[in-house]
This record gives C-alpha cells, structure tokens and sequence, in this order.
C-alpha cells in the first residue's frame, strides 16, 4: 500500500502549476510549499500540472525545480516528479553507468517489479535512451554477473499462482549442488533464477530449507566475490522472497549511525512511496528499535527530511 | 477419355427429352461403355488414374484436390473395377493381399497417414489464419519445444516479429500454458545451442531507427576475432559470450550496421563465417533478410522429399507473413528463384489448399 496521501478535493492542474510558479518567484524558493503540492499528488496528477505548468510558463517545470532546488532535496524531487517508470527506467541508467558499484539496483528494479512493471520500464528506457536496457547491462558486464543480471532483466516471467510441487523438488536439489560446489558451475542455477516464476521460485526455496534446514540465503557460499555476482545473486534470491523485508534490511543499513545513505533513501522511498511502502515499513518496524519516520526524523535534516516524511505520509 | 464423356450425356439428353427419368446409362450400353474402357488406350486410363492419385496428392504436391476425387466419386459411381484398377496402379500405396478367397489391395498405413495429413493441410491453414497471431506464435513455439523438432522454428519466432509482437507472443504463451517461453526453452534445449535460444527469445529489442557507427563497428571487429579465435581452437561460436550477447541485445538495424561492415572488413559476410552452426546462421539471416529467409523456407517446401517440418514452413511462413512482409518475400523469392511466388504455389499445391494460400499471398 502507498503512503503518500492526496486530498479529498485536489485543485486544479492550472491551479498547482500557478501555485508552483508563486514559489519559485522572488528571492529564494518556497519549498514548503513545493512539498506541500507535489507530494501529496499521485503520477497523473503530477503529469498533468507539468504539462500545465509548461504550457502557461513556456518552461519545463523539472529544469525550474532543479535550478531553484539544491542537493538530497532536489535530487529526491527530481525522480519524484517522473512517471514512475521513466524513474526506474533513469535510475537502472545511472546504475548501469557504473555497473560494477551500482548492480545492486539493477537487480532491485529486474525483481522487485511485477513482470509487467518491468516491461513498461523497458519500454520507457528505449524512449529515452534509444537503446535496450538489456544491451546496456550485457555490453557492460561479464560472466556470471552478466548471465545473472541479463537474465534478471530480460526475462517476462509467468505471473500466476500455477506451482508444479515436483519441479521444486528437483530444482531446489539442482540449486543445494550449485551452491556447493562454489561459484563455478552456476548455468543451471541462473537458469532457474533467471526464468522461472516467482511463485514457482518461492516453492523451490521452500523445498530447500524443508530439504537442508537452512534458506537459500544462508546456503550461499561467503567469500568475498570481486566479481559481484555472489552478491546480486544473494539480492536478486532477498526481493524475490521477501521484498518488503528486503527493502526494510536496506532501509535500516542506509539510516545507521555511522552515516546516513541518502541516494539510498531516496531511492526506496521515492519509489515505493505510491507502491508499497506500507508494508516495508511494518517489515522496518519489526527488527529497528523504531519506526521508519522516526529513523527519517533522527537521520535527516531541512527540506530534503519534510519531503521524505510527507512521502511517508507523515 | 473424351468420347466417354460424350457418349455419358449424348445417353442422359435422350433420356431426359422422353419423361423425368434417372439420368443414368441403359444397362446395354453400360456394357457397351466397359467394352470400349477394355479397349481404350492404356495411356487414357494411365492419365485417369495418376490425376487421381495426384488429387489425392500421393505424388508430391501439397493439399488435396477436392474437385477432381469428388469428379471421381461422381464419374465411378457403381463402377468399383474402376477404383479396383485405381487400386492396382498404385502399389506404393496399396497392397495386394489374398486370403478369404479374394484378392484386396489394401491401403498402407503409411499412405493413410499421408493423406490425412493432405486432407489437413487447408483446415490447418484456416484455423491458423482465424488465430490471433501471438497465440499463432505461441503455440508452434510450445510444439518445437515438446516435439523436440530443430529449433528453427524458435529462431523464426523470435527475430522476424516486432519486439511488441514477440513480447504479445510471450503473454500469450503464459496464457495457454501457465509458464514463460523463457523458462521452457531454458528447460527443454539442452545443447549448445540453448544460450543463444533463450537469449533471442528473450529480447526486448529497441525499435528505434538510432544506430551508432562506431559501435557497429566496434562490435564487427570483436565478431571478427571470435570467428578467428574459433576457428583456430575448433571452439563453437553459438557459445561464445559476444556472439550471443550482440545478436540477442542489440537493434535489428544496429545489427545490420554491424553485419554491413563485418563484411566489408572481411570480405565475407558474418552469415558465411558461421558455416557449420545452422542456428546462428538461421539468427543472422532472420535479423538481416526475414524476406530472403522465407522465401528459401517456402521454396523447401516444394521440393523433393521436403519432409513433414519442411512442409508445415509453407503453411506457416504464408499465414504469419500475409499482411507483414509478403510483398517483399514475394520479390525475393522471384530475385532467387527465378520465378513468381505465385505460380510456385500454384503448380505445387492443390484445392482449397492452394486457394487459399494463394489469396493469402495476393497478386
């Protein structure tokens, strides 16, 4: 479920983009009032006032907003005010921009999004980009990172509840050998992560940790892995299970005390805000001392804090 | 056979002109008609008998031709040392057999099997024409893939189609069978050509007309070395990682960039240099010319001893390509074979069959 919250009786598009407009104007920006408006309006609506804004000021309203908006704050309404496709679309972009630090998000988007979600943002990163999000991610990687993260990405998996009890059992045996036997021979491996469908993938883990006592997770070799893939595969394993408890685990690490992760913050919030952030808050709330505002409250400051809490419908 | 035609309704006009009586012949010069058969020409009766067989398509041709067994049916009535004749000419097809006191010329199952397989030929077509074109995809997908047949038909699917029409394909196959392409393919095809079949089934392509020089001619360079390399160490191209990665990721007109200046670095095109690995050979020339490819796919059809896959290609490439790319398969097909696709059809196959292909393939 979404946080975000919109009122009953939302003023017009003509009516936010002049209101936009008295914000920007003069000395300074008022971006109380800026949250006030775009924030509590779902994607349509956010559409439709920059459209209007464009047609009564002849200027984009994005490029307005990053020149009257500084820092987290501005780069967190920057992707804010995006179709949210086209969000993920510019976010898997700039992670496949530097892929080797950044792979994590590309196998956020390729398996935390329904199968369809994730074919409408390929379809938004071939307008923008004029090339595949597919090519970009091959053409950037090798080996088994790039079997995994290709697979992950292209894939259009089954979206049904059809669960063949038998085909887990023996894929969750095909799955107990690969981990095994290290990070060698994981074609097979890849193969079932990569293809088959998510209902069908959770009764192959199930069958595992019924067969071993331990989950998937836990089974997967340790070393540190200078390729990566060891670790998007053990990401791409979390947000199929479990996204909320995933997105609440990387929640938690970006709002530690030795540092807060703001692009990180930015990121989960922004995207699940009209998503799923309900349910990743309450995953957050069961293994943080505090509730997910409160961690925003403590770990962040100045406008970038008040639009984070009015996403989260504070 | 013409006099015996003649002397048929010179017998009806004069029956009809004395009262409303059966046209049929009078017994005496029914005999009449068996003594002059006895005498006719052997060449006649030859001729009779291999246009049946031909209508009947149990020598080369596809379909069946409805008109001439029904003429048959008609001109044969109560004459079955006719069709026993019929019979004896052909025994590839029928048997003689005694025993009970009687010779029989049975039918070979064989032959049976092929005619159903004629006789099916238009209603395929039809059911296939009245079909969605993503379900149409789908399912001969999900047939290569549990009949275990040469995974061409995959390689069609997946690089003639329209990355939307792939992608409705795709939908359409979870729809009929409750799991993705993807994963079937990954599953079923277990050698080594299974990476590069999951990868163009796979792909999304971007449709765009965007297409960088450089980086065709990048890529062109690194295909060049990988042709090298291999055919050095006798390793196979369907697995080699760049191989598979270009021809799965990369835009139909980025690829033609890239095959056009493969060959004017190399002076043979990419499509020579993977001699020896027929499903690669298959990807480029579906990514490059769909045209060129079916026009061959169409003209296997016709050939001799084409077998059942060759065939069902003329039923499919007709159905699927009808309103995509027929005019330009159809100038193909005359710049290769030197003859129009029309008269092609029309010579090789028959009945409603050929009717209907033919309307589906237009002037």
């Amino acid at each position: 479920m979404a946080t975000i919250t919109v009122p009953q009786a939302v003023p017009s598009s003509a009516e936010d983009a002049a209101a936009l407009m008295k914000a920007f104007q003069g000395w300074g920006t008022d971006e109380k009032a800026v949250i006030a408006i775009l924030a509590h309006r779902n994607s349509f609506q956010r559409k439709e006032i920059m459209l209007e804004y464009e047609e009564m000021y002849n200027e984009s309203l994005i490029q307005r907003l990053q020149s009257e908006l500084s820092g987290d704050f501005e780069r967190a309404m920057y992707y804010w005010i995006l179709d949210p496709m086209e969000r993920q679309a510019v976010m898997a972009n700039a992670a496949t921009k530097c892929i080797q630090e950044e792979y994590k998000i590309i196998v956020e988007i390729a398996c935390a999004n329904s199968p369809a979600e994730l074919v409408a943002i390929k379809k938004a990163y071939h307008v923008i980009y004029k090339c595949s999000l597919e090519e970009d991610v091959a053409a950037r990687t090798r080996g088994n990172l790039r079997s995994l993260l290709l697979a992950l990405v292209s894939t259009y998996r089954y979206d049904g509840d059809d669960v063949d009890m038998g085909l887990a059992k023996s894929e969750a045996k095909i799955v107990h050998e690969a981990v095994r036997n290290g990070t060698t021979d994981h074609e097979e491996l890849i193969r079932i992560v990569g293809t088959r469908s998510k209902a069908q993938l959770k009764a192959t883990f199930i069958c595992f940790r019924e067969e071993h006592s331990t989950s998937i997770t836990k089974a997967l070799p340790h070393g540190t892995d200078r390729t990566g893939y060891l670790h998007a595969l053990r990401t791409a394993l979390r947000c199929i299970v479990d996204g909320n408890k995933y997105f609440a685990k990387v929640l938690r690490t970006a709002t530690r005390d030795s540092g807060t992760d703001e692009d990180t913050l930015t990121r989960v919030i922004v995207v699940h805000a009209e998503k799923d952030m309900k349910d990743i808050s309450a995953a957050f709330q069961k293994r943080a001392s505090c509730t997910l505002q409160q961690a925003i409250e403590k770990e962040t400051s100045g406008d970038y804090r008040s639009f984070l809490m009015a996403l989260l419908g504070s | 056979m013409q006099h015996l035609v003649g002397q048929a309704s010179s017998n009806s006009s004069s029956a009809a002109s004395a009262s409303p009586v059966r046209l049929r012949p009078s017994p005496s010069s029914r005999r009449d008609q068996q003594h002059r058969e006895r005498d006719a020409p052997a060449a006649a009766m030859a001729d009779e008998h291999q246009e049946l067989a031909r209508a009947f398509s149990g020598m080369g041709g596809l379909g069946v031709d409805e008109a001439a067994v029904v003429s048959a049916v008609g001109r044969w009535r109560r004459q079955p040392e006719k069709r026993t004749q019929f019979r004896r000419s052909f025994p590839g097809f029928f048997t003689a057999t005694s025993g009970g006191g009687g010779v029989m010329e049975r039918c070979e199952d064989e032959y049976v099997r092929q005619l159903e397989a004629e006789f099916a030929r238009f209603k395929d077509a039809a059911v296939l024409w009245a079909m969605h074109p993503w379900e149409r995809d789908a399912r001969w997908a999900h047939h290569v893939l549990h009949k275990a047949h040469p995974p061409a038909v995959l390689v069609e699917v997946a690089c003639t189609r329209a990355a939307d029409d792939l992608l409705g394909a795709r939908r359409a196959y979870h729809a009929l069978y409750h799991r993705s392409l993807e994963e079937d393919v990954a599953y079923r095809v277990r050698d080594a050509s299974a990476a590069l079949l999951v990868g163009l089934v796979s792909a999304y392509r971007y449709e765009g007309t965007r297409v960088s020089e450089e980086l065709a001619k990048e890529e062109a360079k690194a295909l060049a070395a990988a042709v090298k390399s291999a055919s050095a160490t006798g390793a196979k191209l369907v697995q080699n990682d760049l191989v598979v990665r270009v021809l799965a990721t990369r835009s139909k007109p980025q690829l033609r960039a890239t095959f056009r200046i493969y060959k004017e670095l190399n002076g043979k095109t990419l499509e020579e240099d993977f001699a020896g690995e027929l499903c690669l050979q298959e990807a480029v020339k579906c990514l490059d010319s769909p045209a060129r490819y079916f026009g061959e796919l169409i003209n296997g059809a016709f050939k001799d001893g084409a077998d059942k896959q060759a065939k069902a290609a003329l039923t499919r490439v007709v159905v699927s390509r009808s309103e995509a790319d027929m005019e330009e398969i159809k100038d193909a097909y005359a710049k290769q074979f030197g003859a129009k696709l029309t008269d092609a059809v029309a010579k090789n196959a028959h009945g409603h069959y050929k009717d209907a292909l033919l309307a589906m393939i237009g002037k």
